[in-house]
């Protein structure tokens, strides 16, 4: 036994007893104040903080409930999402509502208030939003769900994973991949319009990536939505038991992937240059080529704006050689639209249109920082558009050059002269497409990619099942392509040369300094 | 030991650059962590140790304490094996450092801009032409129809600002993270909070494109608010903008010319 207990000072222990009592104290009281939030106060709060979204009544009506994807939730429907309740009970548990109001939902326009409000406020919070509905009247807080039988993940507790996302058809809406490529058109049961999620994104997941919330996800299932809950034995249809429901969420656990992610301060397509550039977008010549990721948003900027987009990121890679830049760009998108396609149109919502991606990069260099408008340019600072489009069923790869001077001001460019060419393709929920072109072309409408010099670059993206067409699509903010040329002996020669140098001139100094100490002596 | 103390000294600025400024920065605004880029971080320290080699050599005495000890390792027969160490240690830095600066990188170049430009006298926003300096918020001294007012410009923001301001106003709009640079923070005291409402009122008007150069209009998303909403309507928004952060306007004290 340690001998710590006979050395403490009495206050110290005094100090050590209240500490406990107090965490006791806490702790068995927290489920009261649950219990007993505040209705009034939490009324007062959601009139300054919350009805800008979910509406006076909570009817999902506030003024910003059309702006965003998903839309609110209507509170006074008391049907919830992110329920971790039993899959017996009715009703979600007083902790959900708290989580999520505490933390937030990722991927949605709900912020977390945590940082806001204290928690007792957000269970006065929880309190009023369960008074907007009767739903709750009468009804005791339900037991949260069971996660005995957790299993750990392994290689063989995700392949049978595979098998059960497989069995119980999870791949019809989150497709194959996981990547949410549907193949059913989805709505909420308000009608509104709704994805599936992407699971290799779970930064986007609304609840935890964690697998008990996963494990409640898929016992539960998502209410108010199509995805149903999975609870249930073997035998039954679409259900899955309990131990193939723990191997499926360490399956969804699995599919992270974090090269969809974008990188803070990482803002640089990496152009490498190579002797042969790759000939198509699926040439396994790109893995020597890195890729950045960035950040799809819609356009919110000028007239038509745009609020409910599907793509939200790109990733971007660059090779060149003596004469050609070629850039391979991969987004996730649900669906594949190709006009003529009866599939894509039974799931598109409105019309179906091509899917389409630009790459913009300022025809002029910039000198100094000055560039021209983000997007599409300006009259003085004309931008270079090398577009492709997904075409049509008969012909695919529609591809155009432009030369933009601002939002509508555009005009065909020479795609012949300079060498452009684009094609796409699309697996498991990734559009890949390559796009090439000479480096250097007509001075006065295209943009001659120096090599060596940080070249301002930007994408734009359309999601022709998702009404984006024209104005109303994804882009992002400038950032930067830098063609960097081999360096070639230089990384070995300077540094070696330093070297060399450096120890040179220390012996002649060292030889310089003995030589006077000598003369001192004599 | 003459050396510890500005190499301490030394180590002590590298420090307080690399982990002190994103410290305080994440102090600002919580939930960052804002570094310093390597290429200035290398110019603080090439700076800070200049500073400090100078301070120590400053007089005769400190010369000698910190030259002697060099000239001795270099010259003393007795000391044969710790000059040869030296020597290739030298060596080897230079090497090191011309390295870093040929190997290939991406680092993404700097870019500077300058936040609150100084306005122009006049613009032009809504079909007309305002003097900047003198304009007012017609609704500030409307106290009886402040509440309504205040309310019209919180519609006016969640169907127009939150999705980049943020619906907390932290400049943290769910779209927020694609825009370089990033919607302002009005809850921070750097932005509406040292501000005039008429300062405010001409960067919504004109927008990222209504910047002179050295607030890079090429960059800023901000959208130009006059081509989208009406005059009124800026001016409830401000209204509310202040309001909720519970920040009031810089009032200037008039300038006679
Ligand atoms: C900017 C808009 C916005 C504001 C402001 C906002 N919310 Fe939300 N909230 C949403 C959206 C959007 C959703 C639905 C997300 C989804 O369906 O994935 C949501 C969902 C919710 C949910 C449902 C969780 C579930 O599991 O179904 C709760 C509870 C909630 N919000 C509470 C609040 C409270 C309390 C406040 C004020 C403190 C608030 N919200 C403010 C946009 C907002
Ligand atoms: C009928 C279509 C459908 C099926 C089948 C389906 N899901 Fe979903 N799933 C959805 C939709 C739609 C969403 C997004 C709901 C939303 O955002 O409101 C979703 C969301 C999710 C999420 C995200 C949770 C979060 O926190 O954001 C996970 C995880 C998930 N599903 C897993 C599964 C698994 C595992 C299966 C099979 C056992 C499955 N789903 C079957 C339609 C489906
Ligand atoms: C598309 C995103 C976006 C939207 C929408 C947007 N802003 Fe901005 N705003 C920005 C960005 C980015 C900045 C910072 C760059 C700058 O100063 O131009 C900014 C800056 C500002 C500033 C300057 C603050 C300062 O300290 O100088 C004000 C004021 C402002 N916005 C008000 C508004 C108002 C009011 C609305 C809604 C009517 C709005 N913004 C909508 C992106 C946006």
């Amino acid at each position: 036994m340690s001998d710590t207990g006979k050395n403490m000072k009495p206050g110290i222990i005094a100090g050590r007893i209240l500490l406990l009592l107090a965490v006791t104290i806490v702790f068995t009281l927290s489920p009261s104040i649950a219990a007993t939030g505040n209705v009034e106060n939490g009324g007062k709060l959601y009139a300054k903080k919350c009805w800008w979204c979910h509406g006076k009544e909570g009817e999902a009506d506030g003024p910003a409930a059309d702006f965003m994807i998903p839309p609110p939730r209507d509170f006074s429907e008391g049907v919830y999402k992110f329920k971790t309740a039993d899959p017996k009970a009715e009703i979600v548990r007083d902790e959900d509502l708290f989580r999520a109001i505490k933390h937030g939902m990722p991927g949605s326009a709900m912020p977390s208030w945590g940082e806001i409000f204290k928690d007792p406020e957000i269970w006065d919070l929880v309190a009023f939003i369960k008074s907007l509905t009767d739903m709750f009247e009468d009804m005791d807080n339900p037991a949260e769900i069971s996660y005995a039988g957790k299993i750990p993940s392994s290689a063989e507790s995700i392949e049978k994973g595979r098998k059960a996302f497989e069995a119980a058809k999870c791949f019809e809406c989150h497709g194959q991949a996981g990547k949410g490529n549907t193949i059913k058109k989805l709505k909420e049961d308000s009608g509104a319009k709704l994805w599936p999620r992407n699971l290799t994104k779970p930064w986007t997941f609304r609840s935890d990536y964690t697998p008990e919330a996963i494990f409640a996800r898929v016992s539960n299932g998502i209410p108010s939505t199509p995805m149903p809950s999975f609870a249930g034995e073997k035998t039954e249809k679409g259900k899955l038991s309990l131990e193939d429901r723990w191997h499926v969420v360490n399956y969804v656990m699995s599919l992270k992937d974090d090269s969809s992610k974008t990188k803070d301060g990482d803002i640089v397509v990496r152009g490498i240059q190579m002797v042969e550039l790759p000939k198509d977008e699926n040439d396994p010549a790109w893995d020597k080529a890195s890729a950045t990721a960035f950040f799809l948003v819609p356009q919110i900027i000028e007239k038509d704006r745009f609020f409910t987009p599907t793509n939200n990121l790109v990733k971007v890679r660059a090779l060149f050689n003596d004469s050609e830049v070629a850039f391979l760009v991969e987004w996730d998108d649900r669906t594949k639209s190709v006009p003529g396609d009866d599939a894509a149109a039974a799931i598109a919502w409105g019309d179906l249109t091509p899917d389409a991606l630009a790459i913009e990069t300022p025809v002029v260099l910039p000198t100094a920082s000055e560039k021209p408008y983000f997007g599409h340019g300006d009259a003085s600072h004309p931008v270079s558009m090398m577009y492709w489009n997904s075409g049509s069923v008969e012909s695919p790869n529609g591809t155009m050059l432009l030369t933009t001077t601002g939002t509508g001001n555009r005009e065909k460019s020479d795609a012949t002269a300079a060498g452009f060419s684009a094609t796409g393709s699309y697996k498991d929920g990734t559009w890949r497409v390559m796009m090439k072109r000479k480096l250097t072309a007509n001075a006065d409408t295209d943009t001659s990619f120096e090599t060596g010099r940080y070249i301002p670059i930007a994408f734009a993206n359309w999601d022709g099942s998702n009404g984006e067409v024209g104005s109303k699509h994804t882009l992002t903010s400038w950032y930067w392509l830098l063609l960097k040329p081999e360096t070639g002996n230089a990384v070995v020669v300077l540094p070696g040369l330093a070297f060399l140098l450096l120890v040179g001139g220390q012996l002649l100094f060292a030889g310089f300094l003995s030589k006077g100490r000598q003369s001192n002596k004599s | 030991m003459k050396f510890l103390k500005p190499i301490l000294a030394i180590l002590a600025g590298y420090v307080a650059i690399k982990f002190g400024i994103p410290y305080v920065g994440s102090l600002v605004h919580p939930g960052t962590w804002p570094v310093v880029p390597t290429s200035v971080l290398k110019m603080y320290m090439a700076f800070v140790t200049l500073g400090i080699v100078m301070a120590y050599t400053f007089d005769e005495e400190g010369y000698a304490g910190l030259i002697g000890p060099i000239e001795d390792i270099y010259s003393n027969p007795s000391k044969a094996i710790v000059r040869y160490v030296v020597v290739l240690l030298v060596g080897t830095f230079g090497a090191y450092i011309t390295y870093e600066y040929v190997k290939p990188t991406f680092d993404a170049p700097i870019e500077l801009r300058s936040v609150h430009p100084a306005p122009p006298s006049n613009a032009k926003m809504w079909g007309k032409t305002y003097q900047i300096q003198t304009i007012q918020n017609p609704y500030r001294e409307d106290k009886e129809n402040f509440a309504k007012n205040l309310e019209e410009g919180g519609i006016v923001y969640y169907k127009n600002c939150f999705f980049c301001h943020g619906d907390r106003m932290l400049g943290r709009g769910h779209y927020a993270v694609g825009f370089n640079p990033r919607p302002a923070n009005f809850v921070d005291v750097g932005t509406i909070a040292q501000l005039t409402e008429s300062f405010v009122f001409w960067r919504i008007g004109t927008g990222g494109p209504g910047l002179p150069s050295e607030g890079t209009p090429w960059l800023s998303a901000m959208p130009v608010w006059h081509n989208l909403i009406s005059e009124e309507e800026a001016w409830k928004v401000i209204l509310f903008l202040y309001d909720y952060t519970g920040h009031s306007p810089r009032v200037t004290t008039k300038v006679e010319h």
